[in-house]
């Protein structure tokens, strides 16, 4: 008995400036969450005048708490450049996942006035406005 | 001479001659008098007829006419008595022997006359090569029995032991591996070539040794000539060592950044020092052991530190509190590990009027990263007790603990306040961003309970609703993790579990206790896994029991004191 060969990860990255947008195939699990957190912090520290970061799901087939652990990651990241996050095309998996943990209008709430704040000053709440 | 073996070429063809007809005598005698090799012409009755230049350097006191057994060794003299005596079986190997402490090979040739003619080969260096090809053979088939020996184990006492033995063996006549202190005193262990290894804890003055105390601190080793072997203090030497000690090297065990300690090699009086070569290989010796060592002490290290996390993180055993049935099943992501990151409690009521708290839950990520959390999450919700009347006040102050800037690690659970009247049981139940409970009705139906609310850990805020229901006797209500339905597994090997077919496993379990209902699903979620790898498996059930006698359920036999799988 064999298993499946799981889908393969695969991060690709769009720069259109405001707009980052990357695409996420494949399982986002404990395996390959940093890669994701690692590629957007990485294009946030190079690229000025981000607005937008776009994270679409299209062809994702699998996400654990590791991966939503990523996303609540990705998302202080982008708050903290001033940023608004987006979850793009979400399959079902993703979609239970956000609603039973109830942190869907968090991650995609928009930036709290494009004010850029700190990473990691406040307690893990920065670009948390709209829930506060 | 009709044995090719004992003819060497250079007869007729001699070095620096070859364009000399191949005139017999002629020839040869004047070819053999310029040769390189020692040569010496001898009469059948063991007379020296001549020797050329070369046999000259070699014996200087010999001349023409003298007996053969009165200047050179008997080996040589008696060979050449064997070979006029009849027989030419002396060409079974070549003849050897030494001369003025050079090793020569001596081969017969017939000259004219029935003289024989000596050539003597010089094999001293070849031998010292072969021998010193030998040992490093020798050394380095010992260095890879010691590592294989020495990384075989991760447990520092069985480290030290072999490293102090095959250095007894390999290196010299005893060996003691001095550890770095513990406190004042440190760890010796002596061996003694085919004796016992013993191991002791002393305090022992380290400076009394030349260059230990310097090896202790890693650094450089002293060379064995410098120390002087009536300097060793008699704690060095181990018990049934022969004789006083005669030469000594003090060796550092290079460790992960810090020493692993020094070994000290003793060899006593009547032995032959230590040359440099084995000082040399008892430092490669020792670079290996202090290796093993060391990573035998970070793992010990860490074992010890998991051990003593684990002992506070380890689920607890439960039972039956004020009339309600309670179990719990556990099974870490790696079998080797018993802790991980789902968790879960059960808080009795002070007395049964008073709800019993039950918590189930998840922490994102897996082992001990993750246990720690846990142990964070238990701790505050045991405090928090008090406060189980209104479960999201507890999960907001527990999100507010829980809160770091740090990561964005977060936590997913379910609340169960339980509480008995009458033959009936009441729950409140409430989940922070985990699957809801499912409740096993008797008619075996299977219910999700709709209470939903924000993870904790991660949100400056967290909200939740809880949802009340009652169980009748022999219902049951299941609190999980996703390690069940996410097992991968079944036939295909990469299929989950789902919810679905766990919602089917339930309806079968329909009046059983509870402990026959968490064992039931474990067991086939484990079904389902096979080998693969997996997440985190928790599961709590809350039962309440059955009254009265046995009773037959889907064919089976079950009561609420079952014990049995099925």
């Amino acid at each position: 008995m064999t298993g499946l060969p799981p889908t393969e990860f695969v991060l690709v990255a769009r720069h259109e400036p405001p707009a980052l947008t990357v695409r996420v195939a494949g399982e986002l699990d404990y395996d390959t969450s940093e890669d994701l957190v690692g590629a957007v912090v990485e294009h946030l520290s190079e690229a000025a005048q981000i607005h937008d970061v776009h994270l679409d799901f299209s062809g994702l087939t699998w996400i654990d708490s590791t991966g939503l652990s990523a996303l609540l990651t990705v998302h202080r990241h982008v708050g903290a450049a001033g940023a608004t996050l987006h979850l793009d095309n979400r399959p079902g998996v993703l979609e239970r996942m956000l609603h039973m943990t109830n942190v869907l209008d968090h991650l995609t709430a928009p930036a709290a006035g494009g004010q850029a704040r700190r990473f990691g000053e406040d307690d893990g709440t920065a670009g948390a406005g709209a829930t506060s | 001479m009709r044995c090719a073996r004992c003819v060497p070429l250079m007869v007729s063809a001699p070095h620096g001659s070859s364009a000399r007809p191949r005139d017999a005598d002629l020839g040869v005698g004047a070819a053999w008098a310029e040769a390189p090799y020692p040569v010496l012409v001898v009469d059948r009755h063991g007379g020296l007829v001549r020797i050329n230049e070369a046999a000259r350097a070699l014996l200087p006191d010999v001349a023409d006419g003298d007996r053969l057994h009165e200047k050179v060794p008997s080996w040589l003299s008696q060979a050449h008595r064997r070979l006029g005596d009849g027989p030419r079986d002396a060409c079974a190997g070549p003849l050897s022997g030494s001369i003025n402490d050079r090793l020569f090979e001596a081969h017969p040739t017939s000259g004219a006359d029935g003289d024989v003619v000596w050539w003597l080969v010089d094999e001293t260096d070849r031998r010292l090569a072969e021998t010193a090809l030998s040992d490093a053979q020798v050394r380095s088939e010992v260095l890879a029995k010691v590592s294989s020996a020495l990384l075989s184990t991760l447990n520092v006492p069985r480290c030290t032991e072999v490293a102090a033995s095959m250095a007894a063996e390999h290196l010299a006549e005893a060996a003691v591996l001095v550890a770095p202190p513990q406190g004042r005193r440190h760890p010796l262990t002596h061996a003694r070539r085919g004796g016992p290894v013993t191991r002791t804890v002393r305090q022992v003055d380290v400076a009394s040794v030349p260059g230990l105390n310097e090896a202790l601190q890693g650094f450089p080793p002293v060379p064995a000539r410098w120390i002087n072997p009536d300097d060793i203090p008699g704690w060095v030497v181990p018990d049934g060592f022969a004789g006083p000690v005669g030469s000594v090297i003090v060796a550092p065990l290079p460790g992960h950044g810090v020493p692993a300690g020094a070994l000290i090699l003793l060899r006593s009086s009547t032995e032959q020092a230590f040359t440099e070569g084995e000082e040399v290989f008892a430092r490669l010796f020792a670079a290996r052991a202090g290796a093993a060592l060391s990573a035998a002490g970070l793992y010990s290290e860490q074992a010890a530190i998991t051990e003593t996390l684990m002992r506070e993180l380890l689920p607890p055993s439960l039972h039956s509190v004020h009339g309600v049935e309670y179990a719990g099943g556990y099974r870490a992501s790696k079998n080797q590990e018993r802790v991980g990151g789902d968790f879960y409690d059960v808080h009795p009521g002070s007395d049964p009027s008073q709800e019993t708290l039950v918590v189930l839950g998840d922490v994102a990520g897996k082992g001990l990263d993750a246990a720690v959390l846990t142990g964070k999450i238990r701790n505050t919700l045991h405090a928090l007790l008090p406060l189980a009347e209104d479960h999201e006040r507890v999960l907001g102050l527990l999100n507010g603990a829980l809160l770091t800037s740090h990561h964005a690690r977060f936590a997913t659970l379910v609340l169960a306040s339980v509480r008995r009247r009458g033959g009936r049981v009441q729950v409140r139940l409430t989940s922070a961003g985990h699957l809801p409970p499912l409740i096993v009705r008797t008619d075996g139906t299977v219910e999700e309970v709709a209470t939903r609310g924000t993870l904790v850990g991660a949100l400056p805020t967290v909200t939740a609703n809880t949802v009340r229901t009652t169980l009748a006797p022999g219902e049951t209500c299941l609190l999980y993790t996703d390690g069940i339905t996410e097992a991968r597994g079944g036939p295909l090997g990469d299929e989950l579990f789902g919810e679905h077919r766990l919602r089917r496993a339930l309806a079968e379990c329909a009046g059983m206790p509870a402990e026959a209902v968490v064992e039931r699903v474990q067991m086939l979620a484990a079904e389902w896994l096979g080998p693969g790898r997996h997440d985190d498996m928790a599961a709590v059930a809350v039962s309440a029991p059955r009254n009265g006698p046995l009773t037959v359920v889907d064919g089976r036999a079950h009561g609420r004191d079952s014990r049995r799988k099925t």
